[in-house]
């Protein structure tokens, strides 16, 4: 039996497909499944991967944020003084402290995929090395980048 | 309508247009690395400045074209991942095509708005609603 399963129509045996991947559509064919968080087993290399997808959606929230902080510039001293107001009270610091957090992820896990795109640091040492920076130096540098903003007095509570 | 399978190094490659989009996608990507970095550098400087200071800074024609840059670069880039991401998860081919669509439509309009007010910003325009109506 060969190792690797045929693309699309491959027949696995449950005894030979260890990774439960593949299930029987209802067409009869057996097909690889989109990497749903149920069936995956945990490893960093996938919490990486799928933390990628999350870091996808806040990434989105956060441009529509950019752009409501736009707007408020644009609308004039009186609007923007308000959101100004929101951004700086505990919880507008609290959801910024996140929004750090977000683009540290995006860059660094970024950074990760399309190094792993052009085919390089995937053997199983240099994927794990990757994924693990990806998913952990996020918070940290978030971290630093907070404590610099009010070590400077950029911002205080 | 595809032809025979092309070949490129022994491996098929895309028949249609997938690997334009995929190429896309992460040229996208790799644009907003370095502008990420800038991203974080500029909100590092700009944290706590008064509304006359941002005002200043969009007048450098440098910050403000970087600007435009990054979120067409992010808006591009959110809206071919929403579609890998949807194409994934949603099998129905009618909320499928629906929710791609509408993503577009959002990003299409955030993506317009931000440029709108930016430009703006940049030609040191009077507040809104100012030449608009009002």
């Amino acid at each position: 039996m060969s190792s690797s399963p045929l693309p699309g129509d491959a027949t696995n045996a449950p005894v030979t497909d260890r990774t439960g991947r593949f299930v029987r559509q209802p067409n009869g064919r057996t097909r690889p499944l989109s990497p749903h968080l149920q069936i995956w087993r945990w490893h960093v290399t996938m919490a990486a991967s799928i933390l990628f997808r999350v870091t996808i959606g806040a990434i989105s929230v956060a441009a529509v944020i950019a752009v409501g902080w736009l707007a408020a510039l644009a609308f004039g001293p009186e609007a923007y003084a308000k959101v100004a107001a929101c951004l700086g009270s505990p919880f507008g610091l609290f959801i910024g402290f996140g929004l750090t957090v977000v683009l540290f992820s995006f860059i660094l896990n970024g950074a990760r995929h399309l190094f792993n795109d052009t085919g390089n640091g995937l053997t199983l040492k240099s994927a794990n090395l990757l994924s693990n920076i990806a998913v952990w130096a996020p918070i940290p540098l978030a971290v630093l980048f907070w404590v610099l903003l009010f070590a400077t007095g950029r911002v205080s509570l | 309508m595809s032809g025979p399978a092309k070949f490129r190094n022994k491996v098929k490659i895309s028949e249609r247009h997938g690997s334009g989009e995929w190429l896309i996608e992460r040229t996208a990507l790799a644009l907003l690395i370095p502008l990420g970095l800038w991203v974080l550098s500029t909100a590092f400087t700009l944290a706590g400045s008064s509304y006359d200071d941002l005002r200043v800074w969009f007048t450098g024609p440098l910050n403000a074209g970087l600007l435009i840059v990054t979120l067409l670069a992010l808006f591009t880039f959110v809206s071919l991942a929403w579609k890998v991401i949807i194409e994934d998860y949603v099998h129905q081919p009618t909320t499928r095509t629906l929710l791609i669509g509408g993503l577009n439509l959002v990003f299409l309009a955030l993506a317009a708005a931000s440029v709108f007010f930016i430009v703006r910003l940049a030609l040191g325009s009077a507040p809104l609603p100012a030449g608009i109506g009002a």
